[in-house]
């Protein structure tokens, strides 16, 4: 087991540095830069060329690629052009929101997911089946921020049940003590960790009904049936415990996926989170903040697949001996 | 067999003991809080290199200028300008105004307020270092220096009807004892940009990233105490949401609503006031002067000044606007906003007339020689590309409606979507053919300087229109030394400009606002909406569950 982490630790460093260099080189070769974005306010362009005198963009590119490095050696992401604040800085303030929102979304995913697609295959071909598979579809095919804004129309704006936006209520926030502040938290979180964890969830629902029905098939599940147990035991014990093993897989993906940042969601639920900093950047060519962002995804990515390889060797120790 | 749920039990014992906390301290005779959407974060409160109207909106609660416009805009002589930190002012000569700074104003950390921080802030905003975009605005005022502690006096090169407003409305004054002690290149990155002292009605007490900032009242400010007690700005990433919490009341006010269908929502919420307001904003298809593929060369189509002025004939700039702004601009009537003074002016219009436009083509002898439905002339195609960045919706929309208003005359257009950088990439290079562009100007209008005169041509003038006697015109209105001679040569650059046709000017956007229905004294300055909000109260008795809570440390 410690061989396999070495090994995997020093892959993923180095798939983290190519994803930097990538990173680093092709958002230079795009046309444009920080300072060719077009307001509608003027800005003088002796301002410009200063700026980029200030940001080393008058440098030959490996030149900014070596002083790059060596700065991310000693751990110093950059200022942000946008906001001449530093990277981390930024970074630390979005990230605790989108491991909420992102944990959040998995919590519903899976819960949903896994409940609905088991249900499904113990109904396999039923009137409930076929309901399920319209809404799982149906979630699966609209896209996330038309779920977010319909979410807001109705439980937050004609019932509402919940704020519009935001990760706390800005008028009391911090005047709360800490426990209401938490409450208050995790009020705000419903609307846009439901929405991120159903549209995912459906994926994982028909992921888990696919599985299910494949497992129905083998013959220790045929003999569970023949012993006369009852529906249910053979449901959760014999069924599913077996087709959640790739849903081990499924996590490792997800992890990344929504640890890196729901932009659209962020968006719409005016959500502080690494999406939309990464937006946010993309759109002004931040370079050191798409660079930080682009690099922390990959790391995610990375440790989320040695999380879900761990899982699956614990689950299925066949695997160490393959 | 018996199970047990830790962690549920976990779980209704915090909400239990949650419930019991003591709830969030209200007021005691000064209330007031109101929360302001908006759109955008605020990146620095440093004034110096503030860039964007949501920074605006922030600092000019913290910091003053020496006096501040009044609400009609006017921008000659001191006619409608309030003091702020000069209690007064006196025009000395023609190119000497010495401002009286009030004695009773204070910095937030209780130093008072000096003349030599006005001759401080004059030095910061002109030093290279500084890198300031106010900086060049100020290149007509000679020196300011402190001739006393409350006396600070502005010399000018020359005598021109705006030297006021030049003095008083590019610059936020600054506190010197504490900048002074930062090195002028880390000024901008320093802890001050993040946590201001200011001498204005509020200071900073909160401010989380992208969420929200939020400000409490000095209630001994040197002007009187502000109408409410706590100013939250509350951060939106783009305009989608916007309108939501003002329909639940998390939020009060938004100083420009973003798209047309929002402002119809707005108007539908019963407890929300929609105030429209002129907008600095013009929005025209500009034609590029010189040949995007050698530079040095002139525009092989656009050099035409009959060419230009057919086309602008050939299109309905009224309905463009209602198309694409609904009921929510005008037509732009020449190169400013319909916040500017001069908006005012009657100005002759080319008037649209699609059929005399067909003449006047064909008398310039362009037609369809080869029956393409294209047409030419000398064997050149009457075709170019516009540029516009993918990132605005309205200006999409526009370049499409002009090119399917010159499709049936036979001019070919084709619409090029771009990403924002690559739009400004192409922008400052010059690299188009004709280019949708949208700008809003200060609330002078020499402004015009910088995007239409040849001057410009070295800054954001990029269709690099290029007229002497436009130039001369423009000249002599911003050095007239009286009003009635600044309006003559500004109507008579504007007549040239829009008789040269440079551009097809198409809409001015008008802004609005949404306001609480529960606050009154409600004044909008059009340039900066919240310049006034500190005199904003709530209408006795219609105080809101908000507007008692307090901060007990600010």
């Amino acid at each position: 087991m410690i061989r396999f982490l070495a090994i995997r630790l020093v892959q993923a460093v180095a798939i983290v540095f190519l994803v930097v260099t990538a990173t680093f080189f092709l958002i230079r070769l795009a046309p444009g830069d920080p300072y060719t974005t077009v307001t509608d306010r003027h800005v003088p362009p002796e301002v410009v060329d200063y700026n980029r005198h200030l940001f080393g963009f008058d440098q030959p590119i490996a030149r900014q690629y070596v002083t790059y490095l060596r700065r991310l050696s000693h751990g110093d992401l950059g200022l942000s052009h946008r906001t001449f604040r530093p990277v981390a800085e930024r970074i630390r303030g979005a990230l605790p929101n989108t491991i909420l929102l992102g944990f959040g979304a998995l919590l519903v995913n899976f819960a949903f997911g896994i409940a609905v697609g088991a249900v499904q295959a113990a109904r396999y071909d039923q009137r409930l089946d076929h309901l399920l598979s319209l809404v799982t579809l149906t979630l699966f095919s609209i896209p996330a921020f038309w779920l977010g804004l319909l979410a807001i129309d109705l439980l937050a704006v004609n019932l509402g049940w919940f704020p519009t936006g935001g990760t706390m209520d800005v008028v009391t926030g911090d005047l709360l003590p800490f426990g209401r502040q938490l409450l208050q938290r995790l009020h705000h979180l419903v609307l846009p960790a439901l929405t991120l964890g159903l549209v995912s969830g459906a994926w994982t629902a028909r992921y888990m009904r696919a599985e299910m029905l494949d497992v129905l098939a083998r013959d220790y599940v045929r003999t569970a049936w023949a012993k006369g147990l009852p529906p249910r035991r053979v449901v959760i014990h014999h069924i599913a415990r077996t087709a959640l093993m790739p849903i081990v897989t499924l996590f490792g993906m997800f992890v990344p996926v929504l640890l890196s940042g729901a932009v659209f969601i962020e968006y719409v639920f005016a959500w502080h989170g690494l999406g939309w900093e990464a937006a946010k950047a993309v759109e002004t060519y931040d370079y050191p903040m798409i660079t930080a962002l682009t690099t922390l995804t990959a790391a995610m990515v990375v440790l989320g697949n040695l999380v879900a390889d761990i899982l699956y060797r614990i689950a299925d120790p066949r695997t160490v001996s393959s | 067999m018996s199970r047990s749920h830790p962690p549920l039990v976990a779980l209704l014992g915090l909400v239990g003991t949650l419930a019991a906390c003591e709830p969030a301290p209200a007021c005691d005779g000064y209330c007031g809080t109101a929360v302001i959407v908006t759109i955008g974060d605020v990146g620095t409160l440093y004034p110096p290199v503030i860039g964007t109207n949501q920074e605006w909106e922030v600092a000019d609660q913290i910091f003053l200028r020496l006096a501040d416009m009044g609400l009609n805009l006017n921008t000659v002589g001191d006619q409608g300008f309030v003091p702020k930190l000069a209690s007064s002012w006196t025009f000395e000569d023609s190119v000497t105004i010495a401002f009286r700074i009030d004695s009773a104003a204070r910095w937030q950390d209780g130093q008072p307020v000096t003349a030599e921080d006005v001759a401080f802030t004059f030095a910061v905003y002109r030093d290279p270092a500084t890198n300031s975009s106010a900086g060049h605005l100020l290149d007509r005022i000679v020196s300011v220096t402190a001739r006393d502690k409350q006396t600070a006096v502005f010399r000018f090169t020359h005598p021109y009807v705006e030297q006021f407003f030049d003095a008083t409305h590019h610059m936020r004054i600054l506190p010197k004892h504490i900048l002074d002690t930062i090195p002028p290149l880390q000024r901008a990155g320093h802890e001050f940009a993040r946590h201001p002292i200011g001498s204005g009605p509020y200071r900073l007490v909160r401010w989380v990233s992208q969420e929200a900032i939020e400000l409490a009242a000095d209630s001994n400010f040197f002007l009187g105490r502000p109408g409410l007690a706590r100013l939250i700005w509350r951060t939106f990433p783009d305009g989608t949401g916007m309108v939501a919490p003002l329909e639940t009341g998390e939020a009060d006010i938004t100083g420009a609503i973003i798209g047309p269908p929002n402002v119809d929502r707005a108007r539908q919420i019963p407890h929300i006031r929609v105030i429209e307001y002129p907008s600095p904003y013009y929005g025209y298809m500009g034609f590029n002067f010189r040949n995007p593929a050698d530079r040095t060369r002139p525009h092989p189509l656009f050099h035409d000044r009959a060419l230009r002025r057919a086309l602008t004939m050939a299109i309905d700039r009224v309905a463009i606007t209602r198309a694409v702004w609904g009921e929510y601009a005008v037509p732009a009537k020449g190169p400013m906003g319909p916040m500017l003074r001069t908006f005012a002016y009657h100005l002759p219009q080319i008037p649209y007339d699609s059929a005399a436009a067909r003449a006047e083509l064909a008398r310039l002898g362009w037609r369809d020689h080869d029956g393409d439905g294209v047409l030419d002339r000398d064997g050149q195609a009457l075709r170019f590309d516009v540029i516009a960045p993918a990132s605005s919706g309205s200006r999409i929309r526009s370049a499409v409606l002009i090119q399917g208003q010159l499709q049936p005359l036979g001019v070919a257009v084709n619409v090029v979507e771009l990403a924002p950088a690559v739009f400004g990439q192409r922008a400052q290079d010059g690299d188009f053919d004709a280019i949708m562009m949208t700008w809003g100007t200060d609330p002078t209008p020499s402004t015009i300087v910088e995007l239409w005169t040849t001057d410009g041509i070295a800054a954001s003038n990029w269709d690099a229109y290029s007229n002497p006697e436009f130039d001369r015109y423009v000249e002599q209105a911003r050095n007239a030394r009286d009003s009635t001679d600044e309006r003559t040569a500004w109507e008579a650059a504007y007549r040239i400009f829009l008789d040269d046709a440079p551009a097809i000017l198409l809409s001015s956007p008008l802004m609005n606002a949404a306001v609480h229905t529960r606050f009154e004294n409600v004044t909008i300055r059009p340039d900066l909406w919240a310049t006034t909000l500190w005199t904003w109260r709530i209408r006795p008795g219609a105080m809101i569950d908000r507007d008692r809570l307090v901060r007990r440390d600010p």
